[in-house]
């Protein structure tokens, strides 16, 4: 049954885009660039002809909205970062919880969870608050790898966490699985694993003394309390408004929330920050990020226009279930580290019709996987989360002693994941 | 920066200036349609309700009034543009319909803004063709959604009105999630505030919603059915699937699933409401190379290694789901369903021939259409 010449020739596409990879990485060029090839030979083999061009402009657009996101949000906390609000914080933080360790990490990890559970993205926690978290880990004496660790864990569970998980609801846009009754399934085992992780990762921290670890954090001069807090205000209310008042408060969306929210913190800092000189600085660091997100919608237009996304959804919903709990935990991070938010189409909505058509509760099953598809976001090529962690956590060691920093949280995320979809049915009560 | 990478930004540069390009066309790019002669009126959707006109929401409505007195009845193609035998069934109405009772209003592009350009990161052609005598037809693919240049930015999580429930953001520009609308929404509401109030002013009497779906998707070759309309479902399907020997079996419209045609049409109108679901492979995560030929004759390896291992949930054998079946059978429900009406209302019967399940098989979808270079200039219509 697997002998039509179809699947031969999606066979040697997948060769021929994986050849244009490697030749790309022998001459030492770019992840982005090595995609690229990829992406351009096969839809050349596959006979896109000039259509190619028309190709790669649609996928280009595919992720523009998290391009955006990404580029002002990051200039809201670069704004702050530069007039020392954020040490100020930690500061806070510091003084307020440095003697309770379980509590000061308790709290750091809630403060984590909470923008990326509310919009979806694990970015936000990492830029909005990440910084100022690191900070208050690295006081503890925490190795810099050790601190990005935690970071990227937690934000990779805020994003999944309720009440918006993006992988989540992804797939009910694209099964028609309504996105109802995931808070509780989402909730239980993410407390527990963002506790587990900043406890296991965090219990060798210790702030011996408070007075020495806030004299490693330079004391902002001339900052009021509300040139740091007017600005987090207005970002709190343009992004929980429109869920208080979702009929009479005007869509915004959250590009355009954190341009105001940044202009804000501009306005309120216009003395301590240089806004053009961190406007560059912003698209500078971000030019990578949005390269790749460009490059990848171009590649998954190109895998479903030559029929090799389909054949991968095809394997992995043709697999034995037992072949399933072996494979998902390395194919769904993978796909992410490979696609971002592109692994969803290829295998979140094929995996849950499986589920469905074999009996299998597919909200306590998705909610399961989804805890797996952020880990992907520390993974090359594209490394989306990872990297951004590293940059705002100050962490300039090697990529690998950071991922290896994440081993045991990770394991403990996949394995709860893949008791979930194995016990669906059982954990059905968490449904209410 | 190096000049290296200078030379591969404008390299990059270049190459979506050149595919914009086909974008743009595609656009701009106006399907021609010769109009049966029963039609009497084209309308806009903008006519009920002011709001929408020079939007790319507002859209045509082409009416078919009968020599006698009936009820009447609203066809709604293209709610998602991607879904290819909704608009050709649509198209081949208007060519073809012949009213004798009653009114029958046909709307091919329901989500106007969703026929402007095909969806990102699907690999699909900008266009679909059907060969006919006179040359191929030449039909603009569109997205399943509103186009973002259409309606953005979207918010991070869509809040159906005025239910409250919380829906993926992808939803926001899902004119099937928008019902029953609101005047001072989003285009998408809009669109679906002007249908509901031509639904009540000019009191309908049964909505047709068309759609297709994914051969893997527990929901498709079905009739989704409020339980207003359930009678009427039930009675349709057992007809054709005696007379007329294909299945397309009732599905109940779940009561806590907001925002869809049927259940908020129903709920929010006099009118009885049916979503049709035509199967198709085109749609399908695991289908093979986007082709032409993958949405026309619906055939696909892949597919068929899906249904050997018992994956899908609509029969898949020599004959693929090619347009013919799918046209077909929407045509054919779509007349069943207004019988099982008429019977129980006699006073308002709506009666109208158009080609049936068989006839279209047999023919072929492109003997349903005709050469607009040979057609009279008043009959021309673009869409
Ligand atoms: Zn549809």
């Amino acid at each position: 049954m697997f002998n039509d010449p179809q699947f031969f020739q999606t066979i040697g596409y997948t060769l021929a885009m994986a050849g244009g990879y490697i030749v790309g990485k022998i001459f030492k060029l770019s992840t982005e660039i090595c995609l690229f090839i990829a992406a351009l030979v096969g839809a050349l083999v596959a006979g896109s002809g000039l259509d190619v061009f028309r190709h790669f402009a649609e996928g280009s657009v595919t992720y523009f909205d998290i391009g955006l996101i990404f580029i002002f949000a990051t200039l809201f906390m670069n704004i702050l970062k530069e007039s020392g609000a954020m040490d100020l914080i930690v500061r806070w933080i510091i003084r307020a919880f440095g003697n309770k360790k379980v509590f000061f990490l308790i709290l750091l990890m809630i403060v984590m969870l909470i923008p990326g559970a509310l919009t979806g993205a694990g970015s936000i926690s990492v830029l909005v608050v990440g910084g100022t978290v690191s900070a208050a880990l690295s006081a503890m004496g925490l190795k810099k790898e050790r601190v990005a660790a935690i970071v990227f864990i937690v934000a990779g569970l805020s994003a999944a966490a309720p009440p918006i998980n993006v992988w989540a609801m992804m797939t009910c846009a694209g099964t028609a699985v309504p996105y109802v009754g995931f808070t509780m399934p989402l909730l239980v085992p993410i407390l527990i694993l963002g506790l587990f992780t900043v406890l296991f990762l965090g219990w060798k921290g210790k702030i011996s003394n408070i007075e020495e670890a806030l004299k490693t954090i330079p004391e902002p001069k001339g900052l009021s309390v509300w040139s740091v807090a007017i600005p987090f205000i207005v970002l709190v209310a343009l992004l929980s408004l429109p869920r208080i008042f979702p009929f009479d408060f005007p869509l915004l969306g959250l590009p355009l929330s954190f341009a105001l929210s940044a202009l804000v913190a501009w306005i309120m800092n216009y003395k301590r920050v240089k806004v053009f000189r961190v406007m560059a600085d912003t698209v500078a660091q971000l030019t990578p990020l949005i390269a790749t997100t460009t490059v990848v919608g171009m590649f998954v237009q190109v895998m479903s226009f030559n029929g090799t996304k389909g054949l991968f959804s095809l394997w992995i919903v043709t697999a034995p279930m037992a072949l399933l709990y072996i494979i998902l935990p390395f194919v769904i991070p993978i796909s992410e580290g490979l696609l971002t938010y592109g692994g969803v189409a290829v295998l979140g909505i094929p995996l849950i019709w499986m589920f469905n058509a074999r009996g299998i509760n597919t909200v306590i099953a998705l909610s399961g996987l989804t805890l797996l598809w952020p880990l992907g976001d520390g993974l090359p090529p594209t490394k989306l989360i990872g990297r951004l962690t590293v940059d705002t956590v100050g962490y300039t060691g090697s990529y690998g002693k950071f991922l290896k920093e994440c081993i045991v949280p990770w394991i403990a995320i996949t394995v709860v994941g893949i008791l979930m979809v194995a016990f669906s049915n059982q954990l059905s009560f968490l449904m209410g | 920066m190096k000049w290296s990478k200078w030379i591969i930004l404008a390299i990059l540069l270049l190459f979506l200036l050149a595919g914009g390009i086909p974008l743009f066309i595609q656009r701009n790019y106006k399907e021609t349609l010769v109009m049966a002669d029963g039609v009497t009126r084209v309308l806009r959707l903008s006519d009920f309700f002011e709001p929408l006109k020079g939007t790319m929401g507002d859209t045509n409505i082409y009416e078919f009034q009968g020599k006698d007195p009936g009820g009447k009845v609203l066809i709604l193609a293209g709610t998602h543009e991607s879904e290819v035998s909704a608009m050709v069934t649509a198209f081949m109405f208007v060519e073809n319909l012949q009213v004798q009772a009653g009114t029958v209003y046909v709307v091919p592009h329901y989500n106007y803004s969703g026929s402007l350009g095909s969806q990102p990161g699907g690999g699909f052609p900008l266009y679909y063709t059907i060969p006919t005598p006179w040359g191929e037809k030449k039909f603009r693919l569109g997205d399943r959604g509103l186009q973002a240049l259409d309606q953005w930015p979207d918010p991070d999580v869509y809040v159906h009105y005025p239910d409250g429930q919380l829906l993926s953001y992808i939803d926001a520009r899902n004119t099937n999630r928008t019902w029953p609308g609101k005047p001072n929404g989003t285009l998408g509401e809009k669109v679906a505030y002007a249908a509901m109030e031509m639904i009540r002013n000019e009191k309908i009497d049964i909505v047709i919603d068309l759609h297709e779906a994914e051969a893997m998707f527990p929901v498709t070759n079905c009739i989704v059915a409020p339980e207003k309309s359930k009678s009427y479902a039930i009675g349709a399907a057992l007809y054709v699937k005696g007379r007329e020997k294909f299945e397309s079996h009732v599905e109940p419209s779940p009561s806590n699933f907001r925002g869809l045609s049927h259940r908020e049409v129903g709920d929010f109108s006099d009118a009885l409401v049916f979503l049709l679901e035509a199967p198709c492979v085109h749609l399908d995560q695991i289908s093979g190379p986007k082709t032409n030929d993958l949405m026309i004759v619906g055939k696909d390896p892949f597919i068929n290694v899906a249904a050997e291992k018992g994956l899908l949930f609509v029969p898949i054998d020599d004959r693929g789901w090619t347009i013919e079946r799918r046209v077909g059978q929407q045509s054919s429900v779509i007349q069943e369903i207004v019988n099982q009406f008429n019977k129980k209302n006699p006073a308002r019967a709506i009666l109208f021939t158009a080609p049936k399940h068989a006839e279209v098989v047999e023919k072929r979808m492109g003997a349903f259409f005709k050469d607009p270079d040979k057609a009279p200039k008043s009959r021309i219509a673009y869409e």
